[in-house]
C-alpha cells in the first residue's frame, strides 16, 4: 500500500461540506413530511372498507415501490422536463413517491395490528369513521410502526444521495465536486460515508421519541420486521 | 411497441442482460457474505464479532451510491489495482447486500428455540453440527421473506451502477435518450421492465415461503 493519507483537503473543504450536509438535510426533512402525509392516506386508503380504495392502494404502493428510485428521479427531471421543475423538486417528488409507498405499507400493518375491538368501541360511543381514524386508531398504529418508521427514515436519507446523480447539490454531490478538486478520493469519501452514519443514527434515534415506541411490543414487532 | 424502443431493442435487452448478471452475481455472493457474517455474529466469534460489527454498521449508515464510488474510485486508489466499472459495481452490490442479509440471518438465526439446539447437543451432536443441521435450516426458512425483500430491493439498486458508468437497463436507456431524445417514452419502458422483474421475484419469493414456512 503506497497510498499517502492527506486530510488537510478535506478539512479546507469543510465549508462545502456543510452546504452539501445542510442541503441533505433539506432534502430529507422536506420529502419525509410528504411521504408520511402520502403514507398515512394511502395506507388509510388501503384498510378502508372500500373496495376501490383498496385497490388503488395496492396499485400505488406496487407501481411506486418496484420503480427504482433513480428511475423516479430520471422521470421527474427528464420526463417531466416541460413542467421545469428545479431538480431540488424533482429530488423531493421522486423521494417522495418512492418512500410514501414505503410508509404506506407500514401505516396498513400498523393499523392491521391495532385490535378491531378499538375502532368497533369507537364508531358504537358515536365518533365518524375519520375521528376514529384519527383520535383511536392512528395514534396507537403510530406507536406500533415507530421502530418500522425509524429504519424507513434512515433509508430515506441514504436514498437522498441519488438526488446528486440529477445534480442537487447535496453532501454526494459535494464529495464529487471536492474529489475533483483535490484527488483525495479515498479521505473524501470516508468522510461522507461518516457523515451520513452519524446523520442516519440521529434521525432513528428522534423517531423512537414518539411516546411509547420503545415499549416491548414495539421493540418485538421490530425484532420481527 | 413505441418506435424507438424496437430500433434500439437488440441494445436495450443487452442492458436488461446486465442488468440480470449483476443482479445474480451480487445475490449469489452477497447471500454468502450475509449467511457468513451473520453467523459469526450469532455465535459471537471473539476478533471477528467486532469487525463484523463494524462492517455492518459501517455499511448500514453509508448510501449505496457512496459504496460504489468507495468500491469504483476510492479502494482501487488505496490499494492501486485496476478495476472494471462492472466489477466495482458487483463489489459494491455484494458488500452493501451482505450487510443487511447478516443482520437478517443473525434475527433468524437468533429465532430458532433454545430448546432444540439443547436437544441438539444432548444427543452428542458438535456445536458445529448443530449450527449447520438445526439452527441454519430453520433460520434460513424463517428468513426468506426479508431476504426477498432485500433482493429486490438490490435488483431496483442496480439502477444506480449507470451512474457510475455500467449500460446496465438504466445506463442503456440513458445512452438511447440521449441520442433519440424521447424521454417519456424511454424512461415508462424501462420502468415497466423493472416493475414485471421485481413483482415476479416478490411472487418467487412468497411461492418458496408457502411452500417451506417454519410451521410454529
Amino acid at each position: 500500500m503506497t497510498y499517502q493519507f492527506d486530510w488537510t483537503p478535506i478539512w479546507e473543504a469543510r465549508g462545502l461540506i456543510a452546504e452539501g450536509l445542510l442541503v441533505t438535510v433539506a432534502v430529507s426533512a422536506v420529502s419525509l413530511a410528504f411521504s408520511v402525509v402520502i403514507g398515512f392516506i394511502v395506507g388509510g386508503a388501503a384498510s378502508a372498507g372500500s373496495r376501490t380504495m383498496r385497490g388503488l392502494a395496492l396499485l400505488f404502493t406496487e407501481t411506486m415501490r418496484n420503480i427504482p428510485l433513480l428511475i423516479h428521479m430520471y422521470i421527474w427531471y427528464m420526463a417531466f422536463a416541460f413542467l421545469r421543475l428545479p431538480a431540488f423538486s424533482c429530488a423531493v417528488l421522486g423521494l417522495s413517491l418512492y418512500s410514501g409507498a414505503y410508509v404506506a405499507e407500514v401505516v396498513r400493518t400498523g393499523i392491521g395490528a391495532v385490535g378491531r375491538g378499538q375502532i368497533q368501541a369507537a364508531l358504537a360511543s358515536g365518533l365518524t369513521r375519520l375521528q376514529a381514524m384519527r383520535l383511536i386508531i392512528y395514534p396507537q398504529a403510530l406507536r406500533i410502526i415507530a421502530p418500522s418508521l425509524a429504519s424507513l427514515f434512515s433509508q430515506l436519507i441514504k436514498d437522498s444521495s441519488l438526488a446528486s446523480v440529477i445534480a442537487v447539490a447535496e453532501l454526494t454531490y459535494q464529495a464529487g465536486a471536492i474529489d475533483g478538486q483535490t484527488f483525495r478520493t479515498f479521505e473524501v469519501y470516508i468522510t461522507i460515508s461518516l457523515i451520513y452514519l452519524v446523520l442516519v443514527t440521529a434521525a432513528s434515534q428522534l423517531v423512537l421519541l414518539i411516546p411509547g415506541s420503545r415499549s416491548e411490543a414495539a421493540a418485538g414487532r421490530f425484532a420481527d420486521a | 411497441m413505441p418506435d424507438v424502443i424496437l430500433k434500439n431493442l437488440p441494445f436495450l435487452l443487452q442492458g436488461l442482460w446486465l442488468t440480470l448478471t449483476l443482479s445474480v452475481w451480487s445475490i449469489a455472493l452477497g447471500t454468502a457474505l450475509g449467511l457468513v457474517v451473520g453467523t459469526v455474529r450469532f455465535v459471537r466469534l471473539p476478533v471477528l464479532n467486532a469487525a463484523a460489527l463494524v462492517y455492518v454498521e459501517f455499511i448500514r449508515g453509508t448510501p449505496l451510491l457512496v459504496v460504489l464510488f468507495i468500491t469504483y474510485f476510492a479502494l482501487p486508489a488505496l490499494f492501486g489495482y485496476h478495476t472494471t466499472a462492472y466489477r466495482a459495481a458487483v463489489l459494491g452490490f455484494v458488500l452493501f447486500i451482505g450487510a443487511y442479509l447478516a443482520e437478517d440471518f443473525r434475527s433468524g438465526l437468533r429465532a430458532v428455540r433454545p430448546t432444540l439446539i439443547q436437544a441438539g447437543l444432548a444427543t452428542g451432536l458438535t456445536r458445529w453440527q448443530v449450527l449447520r443441521f438445526i439452527i441454519l435450516p430453520q433460520a434460513i426458512r424463517r428468513v426468506l421473506p426479508s431476504l426477498f425483500n432485500q433482493y429486490v430491493r438490490l435488483i431496483k439498486f442496480t439502477s444506480v451502477a449507470s451512474v457510475i458508468g455500467v449500460t446496465e437497463l438504466t445506463g442503456a436507456g440513458l445512452l438511447v435518450n440521449a441520442r433519440e431524445f424521447q424521454p417519456v417514452t424511454i424512461l415508462a419502458s424501462i420502468a415497466v421492465v423493472y416493475l414485471v422483474v421485481c413483482m415476479l421475484l416478490s411472487l418467487a419469493g412468497r411461492a418458496l415461503y408457502a411452500r417451506f414456512a417454519v410451521r410454529t
